[in-house]
């Protein structure tokens, strides 16, 4: 994919451009590298052209409604704006970064909607919880390619497992349907099932 | 060095942002104090990336890119306060309440989830926490000191997660007060003196 495109009337030539093109987590690297040192407008565009779809895509998978989704998508992307220099390439993939800057702001929004039904003055409370984790943990590029590889062979039962512990608000639920088993068992094989999982993924660095 | 921690499904939905506000804060307790969970979050971070990559590409509003281009050229807003060292520093606290001889507890209100159960409790040396059972799951960090139960034997910066059918009563048996961080994501039923006492109080 050329990176040096020159988006002379967004937005809308900005969906027309690269569709279906196949984009590399290079790409995305380089993208994020010319909106970070020269404030590429351009480079932010295409940035914006992948992951806004996909951000809402996701968000509206996991429940959230349209509207909001938009608005979290939106939101995303302009701190990736804001935040650009702060996304290290050696640490982890751009999908990554966006994706727990999207989750991040899912969780902001909810609780922002919990205290305005109870009248709290959400000014000067600070954020919690998940939100902090995203620049703390340790990532490492070399590992989400790995992470991303090991994902296509996980099996039915594991992908099933993983997936719906991201998409739904009740996994354990969905899991036992989709999986055909009692809701009874249901967390031992979430267990196993992550158990599996996560050695699989670490053993693939 | 903690021995005890979270476990993968439940560092998986925290990653995922699935896991309740209350069960949220407990993990995110020990993350603090836990650099190879911290490294397991980023695990299924890298994987909720990948799942981003693969979401269906959804119709955008033509009018959503102009907009977010407006928007940069706007002046950020202050950035959010600086990152405490554990979460817990940035709630404020209220005060113990003594229930009983060595054992103090508080409850830990969150503006943005009134609905969680979250508590702390403090045991003297040779106390016993409220013997107890659970519906749902029980999530504990504990802070400081340390204390056993039938199934082992826990110190300050392990994390366990409690099931349905466990029913125990732990024994602290440190020389300092045992501090512990506990989150509720189904009811707790309490058992004994302490614990009639505690359930009302609690409202759980």
């Amino acid at each position: 994919m050329s990176i040096g495109l020159v988006l002379r009337s967004p937005p809308r030539d900005i969906y027309r451009v690269g569709a279906g093109q196949a984009v590399t987590s290079e790409d995305l690297k380089a993208l994020m590298a010319q909106v970070a040192q020269a404030r590429d407008r351009a480079a932010y565009g295409r940035l914006f052209q992948y992951f806004a779809p996909r951000v809402i895509g996701f968000m509206v998978r996991s429940g959230v409604s349209a509207t909001d989704a938009e608005e979290i998508a939106q939101d995303t992307l302009v701190t990736v704006w804001r935040k650009a220099e702060l996304y290290d390439p050696r640490q982890a993939a751009v999908s990554t970064w966006i994706f727990t800057i999207a989750r991040n702001l899912r969780i902001d929004l909810a609780r922002r909607a919990t205290r305005q039904r109870n009248g709290v003055a959400a000014l000067g409370a600070p954020e919690i919880g998940v939100a902090e984790s995203a620049e703390s943990a340790t990532l490492s590029d070399e590992r989400d390619a790995k992470v991303r590889e090991a994902m296509t062979q996980l099996s039915r039962e594991q992908a099933t497992v993983l997936r719906l512990s991201f998409f739904s608000e009740k996994p354990h639920a969905e899991i036992a349907r989709e999986l055909g088993i009692p809701l009874g068992t249901v967390k031992s094989r979430v267990r196993l099932a992550m158990a599996k999982i996560r050695p699989f993924l670490e053993s693939e660095r | 060095m903690s021995l005890h921690h979270p476990y993968d499904d439940t560092l998986a939905r925290y990653a995922a942002g699935r896991l309740g506000a209350g069960p949220s804060l407990v993990i995110a307790t020990h993350l603090a104090g836990c650099a190879e969970c911290r490294a397991r979050v980023g695990l299924f971070e890298a994987a909720g990336g990948a799942l981003l990559e693969e979401a269906p590409a959804a119709a955008v509003r033509p009018d959503l890119f102009a907009a977010a281009l407006r928007r940069i050229e706007e002046i950020a807003p202050p950035a959010p306060p600086p990152r405490h060292a554990s979460p817990l520093d940035a709630l404020a606290l209220p005060p113990w309440r003594r229930i009983g001889s060595g054992l103090q507890w508080r409850r830990l209100r969150l503006d943005y989830a009134p609905d969680a159960n979250v508590i702390m409790l403090k045991v003297a040396p040779g106390g016993k926490m409220p013997h107890h059972t659970h519906r749902g799951t029980e999530y504990t960090q504990i802070l400081q000191g340390a204390f056993h139960d039938e199934f082992g034997r826990y110190v300050a910066g392990d994390c366990i997660e409690a099931d349905d059918e466990v029913e125990h009563q732990p024994l602290i048996d440190s020389d300092v007060d045992c501090i512990c961080l506990a989150a509720f994501d189904g009811r707790l039923r309490l058992q004994g003196f302490f614990g009639r006492l505690l359930q009302p109080l609690l409202g759980i």
